[in-house]
């Protein structure tokens, strides 16, 4: 049923303008599209610049009409079926085409940004999970079986049919994600942020995925804000900025120009990234910003500064301590020692589900040691309640979307902080949403940032509390080149003033430049990089 | 064990429990499905988790029981205690065990079968009997709720307690907390089941043709002759418990009156 080669398809979309309801200035202006088949194409923007929305646009989980105002026109040209193939043309107005978005995914298959949000949530293993849209279209169930074994050898999601979705690495969801979009046999995939918050072996099976897609002639569309190495095999590119075309053409003549720059776009290793599978890639060539000026680490010295944040002997395991010792092999940390002094930065780095946001959780009480003992300026938190830990030590948490849960940024900002400053709270609370950028957002809802204004405005409210420890999970995720800019500003600020920090990230070009020392956790040790 | 049975007839035999021992209105019949259920659970292993949520709905329930029947029972005819107008009486105690037995036995009786059954397997049990596939949907996004609002709730409590919020061991405090929760939790899950939705419509959930399951469920003959089994043995026991409720000599009056008028 599913051929070895997905029937020629060429998505067409000119997108006049299109507005949200209630919004009244267009998140889109004068954007054009064209995917033909077995090219990649890729739709590069800092954040905000409309790439998200353009991709839902295409894939119809935005309809005009229903979600917004919609102007110009969509055309699918399916090899086969000439009759299927003229333009959908939007004015705004009631009369406008419809589009039965399930029928469309047949055709075009979007992967959100978060992979989570593709799945069905009430089916109990990947194989089911696959099967979803097979199952609604009344694919009988011999089809169905076949199909599946398909996608999970073409997503190399083989060992992991009967796994329970929710237990799988980012990685892994990521290309569940896209498998479920190419159940169907789409001729055109779009995938926002494929590679976002991947190891390196999440990154490698992606892009060997999208290779493979392109192989079998998929038109693939990737939006994102990194040029990484995915977006330098790309044939054409497309800059947005604010909702417009600042550029597009080949990949080497926008490089040469300055709009993916000035859109936030960060741009890294033109070489292609496809380490061996134990080695994490060497730090790229591109030249590296400048290191942050902080206060000198102390060595020698050290022995009279009390450190900020100490571990010693600290073991952890989900298998709780209610086991006797026969529990050890399924521990997840053993013997952690760390030492971080006041204004040092320390980068900690490591595959999936090796234990780093676990790490960082140990540091403010979320989760408790099994065995040994973390000291958050100079006390045991051992029997401390994680809100009295929180006034020395800041977590930013893996996603923005645990951490905020108030219904404006300022309030967001302001939630406990009276508890530390009082009456000045309103004050550091405005302070700090100006310092990542978000001084005029306050009364903005936080889900309506785009990611990289909800990541900043999560570190908002750690910075806000002033900590003398800021821990942060993964913080260059989803920033944009301005919001990297800012999160450098304000560790360095951090740091400037003797805060201790610590953060976990894959993001090696990042912890090399501006880290004072990078470790690996790997094997439930730290290891020196 | 419970993974051969097909969840209709788990979904049926519990039905059925239920049905009988409302039907028997006896103080034994609940102890002995309650203590059942009980053995059941240990034997899936889920004893624990049973409990648990049996626990938080059945005590609530109990308290005001024993408070509204053992204390004002306008039947009570043998007070043991009164203060005032409330009146401690044998009838009024014996009402709440036997109300607060069979409380029990029925939560019980649906936490053993909610733990154990797999919902995709239900859901698709009752797509191939034509039921809806957004009844099926609806049935299993409930069934799942109570984990998923519990992992959200989590999730916020972390976020909150991480920006200072310091939760008590008092009930006051934590009163206060669940206060604080609350409109995060609901936004929250609305949030997602919008996103939801739109990933639902991309993957064809609205279509309105046939479906096809993937899931395959286990039946067997034994299996369906047990359900029909089941209902008959339920419906005999309404029956039975109308017959015995009709004042004595009523039914056999009926029949002669019945028989007289044609």
């Amino acid at each position: 049923m599913i051929a070895d080669r997905t029937a020629a398809t060429t998505l067409l979309a000119s997108i006049a303008s299109f507005s949200y309801h209630g919004d009244p200035s267009p998140a889109l202006r004068g954007v054009e599209v064209a995917a033909s088949p077995g090219t990649l194409t890729a739709v590069l923007g800092g954040s905000g610049s409309g790439k998200s929305t353009l991709g839902r646009l295409l894939g119809a989980w935005l309809l005009g009409g229903r979600d917004g105002t919609l102007a110009g026109s969509l055309q699918l040209e399916v090899a086969g079926h000439p009759a299927g193939s003229a333009p959908l043309r939007f004015t705004g107005a009631p009369d406008d085409p419809r589009i039965d978005p399930g029928a469309w995914a047949r055709h075009v298959g979007y992967v959100p940004q978060d992979a989570a949000a593709m799945l069905s949530a009430v089916r109990g293993t990947v194989e089911e999970e696959l099967a979803f849209s097979l199952e609604n279209r009344g694919v009988p169930r011999a089809g169905m079986v076949r199909t599946v074994a398909d996608i999970a050898r073409r997503t190399g999601l083989d060992g992991l049919l009967q796994r329970d979705p929710a237990t799988l690495s980012g990685g892994e969801l990521r290309r569940l994600a896209v498998g479920c979009a190419v159940v169907d046999g789409p001729g055109i995939l779009v995938l926002d942020e494929p590679l976002e918050s991947l190891d390196q072996a999440g990154v490698r099976t992606v892009v060997e995925l999208v290779h493979a897609e392109l192989a079998r002639g998929t038109a693939v569309v990737v939006l994102s804000q990194h040029a990484d190495a995915l977006i330098r095999a790309a044939e054409r590119w497309l800059v947005l900025k604010g909702g417009e075309e600042t550029a597009a053409g080949p990949p080497a003549r926008i490089l040469q120009g300055g709009a993916p720059a000035e859109s936030g776009v960060v741009i890294t290793s033109p070489e292609v990234v496809i380490p061996s599978a134990d080695r994490e890639p060497e730090p790229d060539p591109m030249p590296a910003p400048p290191p942050v000026v902080t206060l000198p680490v102390a060595g020698a010295a050290a022995v009279r500064t009390k450190a900020a944040l100490e571990l010693a002997g600290v073991a952890f395991g989900f298998g709780g301590r209610s086991g006797s010792s026969g529990k050890e092999g399924s521990l997840l940390l053993e013997d952690v020692d760390l030492q971080v002094m006041p204004g040092e930065i320390l980068a900690i780095t490591g595959p999936n589900g090796a234990g780093k946001s676990t790490l960082l959780r140990l540091l403010n009480g979320l989760h408790r040691p099994l065995r040994g003992d973390v000291r958050v300026a100079d006390e045991s938190i051992a029997g401390v309640p994680t809100g009295l830990v929180a006034r020395r030590l800041g977590l930013l948490f893996q996603h923005p979307h645990d951490q905020l849960f108030e219904r404006t940024v300022l309030r967001e900002v302001l939630f406990g902080l009276d508890r530390i400053f009082g009456t000045g709270a309103p004050e550091r609370a405005q302070a700090a949403l100006a310092a990542v950028g978000l001084g005029d957002s306050g009364n903005v809802h936080p889900h309506e940032l785009p990611a990289s204004g909800q990541r900043l405005l999560a570190l908002a409210t750690v910075l806000a509390r002033e900590p003398s420890v800021l821990a942060l999970d993964e913080p260059t995720v989803a920033l944009d080149a301005h919001g990297l800019e800012r999160l450098t500003d304000a560790v360095s600020a951090a740091a400037g003033r003797g805060a201790a920090v610590v953060m976990v990230t894959h993001d090696l070009r990042f912890a090399k430049t501006h880290a004072h020392r990078l470790l690996r956790l790997d094997g439930g040790r730290l290891r020196q990089f | 064990m419970a993974a051969r049975l097909n969840p209709l007839t788990a979904l049926t035999a519990a039905a059925a429990v239920l049905v009988i021992t409302t039907a028997a209105s006896s103080w034994a019949v609940s102890l002995t499905v309650a203590v059942g259920a009980v053995l059941l659970a240990a034997a899936a292993g889920i004893v624990r988790r049973v409990l648990l949520a049996a626990a938080v709905i059945v005590v609530p329930f109990w308290l005001s029981l024993l408070v509204i029947h053992g204390l004002f029972f306008p039947e009570g005819r043998t007070a043991l205690a009164s203060w005032g107008p409330a009146r401690v009486t044998a009838e009024g105690l014996t009402f709440a065990l036997e109300m607060g037995l069979r409380t029990a036995a029925f939560v019980l009786v649906l936490m053993v079968f909610s733990f154990s059954v797999r919902i995709p397997e239900l859901v698709a049990a009752l797509t191939a009997r034509r039921v809806p596939p957004q009844v099926g949907y609806v049935l299993a996004s409930t069934l799942l709720l109570a984990p998923l609002v519990a992992a959200r709730l989590d999730k916020v409590r972390q976020a909150q307690e991480s920006r200072g919020l310091v939760v008590g061991r008092g009930i006051g405090s934590r009163l206060a907390a669940i206060r604080l929760q609350m409109v995060p939790l609901v936004l929250g899950l609305v949030h997602d089941a919008g996103i939801r939705a739109q990933s639902l419509d991309a993957r064809g959930f609205r279509s309105t043709g046939p479906r096809t399951s993937f899931t395959q469920v286990r039946d067997s003959a034994a299996q369906a002759t047990f359900r029909v089994f089941a209902i008959l043995l339920a419906l005999a026991a309404v029956g039975w418990r109308i017959a015995e409720s009709l004042p004595a000599g009523s039914l056999s009056a009926w029949f002669l009156s019945g028989a007289g008028g044609g």
